[in-house]
């Protein structure tokens, strides 16, 4: 039931300072000062064991791995193909079930107009010519939409705030986040990232992990496909810029 | 994890320096530094809004117990008047 982590020990511990503290110093000493030091104790304690139990099982390092063998697996097979054009990110509904990454294998320089949904299969067809077929994988960004608490509203507002609570509150790989919405665009800053950018090939295709989430959740919150255009690191802060695709 | 962190020092440096300043003031009712703790922790708690579900209901039920403290108090002060 109680997660045995540092928040739940310095807790534990606190809990006890705080009660061997106050009550002697309330009825003993009678000193009002070091009785209120022990309430903030208790304060503390009581706020850090409910954190404690919020803290993820799983070590940060085992996530790295798993996350890294994904990205690892997927770079490997885009490689492999030779693919150069950019994914398209598919909301749910275009997508089977949850967003997830369409990557066209051909390419005539237009984006490809995907309007009913796909199959839930690797090798997917859009439309009727026999070059009109792609690959629709999972992305970190697909799994990542589903620790959202509801999907979010095509403003800025909402995907800020969306954006916040999973970059920040979920996944603690960021400070925080802005978005601006302009026609088709959607400009997203990052501050203080904590995800490193690889520099594959499987990157100039899919996007950094970072923006394939940003991407992701911003398909899921327009329900309409959606590119990286652009994404850039400068002064800790990481800028990503989508694309609707109308 | 960073934003936890975070969330613990804010709550610990300005509870201790409520406790610093209200000491300095001479406040000597242990009512009244038990309801400005509680008020600061229930504000920061709110002012963090990008906690996970899981911490945002941990976070409700340490809320729920400090109000309760801070109710039992106001009963007591209430009971000391009308007595």
């Amino acid at each position: 039931m109680i997660n045995r982590n540092t928040y739940t020990w310095t807790g534990l511990g606190l809990l006890i300072a705080g009660v061997m503290v106050s009550l002697p110093a309330y009825f003993i000493l009678h000193l009002i000062w070091l009785t209120a030091l022990g309430i903030c104790m208790l304060i503390l304690s009581l706020i850090l064991i409910a954190l404690g139990k919020a803290v993820p099982k799983l070590p940060p390092e085992v996530c790295s791995l798993l996350l890294e063998t994904g990205i690892d697996n997927i770079a490997t097979l885009i490689e492999e193909l030779g693919i150069k054009t950019k994914a398209i990110y598919l909301p749910s509904s275009l997508a089977s079930n949850r967003p997830r990454a369409f990557i066209p294998l051909h390419s005539n320089g237009q984006k490809p107009a995907i309007t009913k949904a796909l199959p839930q299969r690797l090798i997917a067809r859009y439309g009727d010519s026999p070059e009109d077929i792609g690959l629709l994988i999972s992305t970190i960004g697909s799994t990542a939409t589903g620790m959202l608490e509801s999907k979010p509203g095509a403003t800025s507002a909402e995907l800020e705030s969306a954006l916040t609570s999973l970059l920040t509150g979920s996944l603690g790989v960021a400070d925080g986040t802005k978005v601006i919405c302009h026609n088709n665009h959607i400009n997203v800053e990052i501050n203080k990232p904590r995800l490193e950018n690889g520099a594959s090939w499987s990157h100039q295709c899919l996007g950094g992990p970072l923006a394939s989430v940003i991407a992701s959740i911003a398909a899921e919150a327009w329900d309409k496909p959606i590119t990286i255009n652009q994404e850039k690191q400068h002064n800790g802060k990481y800028y990503v810029e989508l694309e609707v695709i109308r | 994890m960073k934003l936890y962190n975070s969330y613990i020092l804010t709550v610990a440096i300005l509870l201790l320096l409520t406790t610093v300043i209200m000491i300095a003031t001479g406040q000597n009712s242990l009512d009244i530094f038990f309801t400005v703790y509680v008020m600061e922790a229930l504000i920061i708690t709110e002012l963090y809004v990008s906690f996970n579900d899981k911490a945002r209901r941990g976070l409700n039920l340490v809320s729920a117990i400090l109000f309760g403290g801070f109710a039992f108090a106001l009963c007591l002060q209430v009971i000391k008047i009308l007595a």
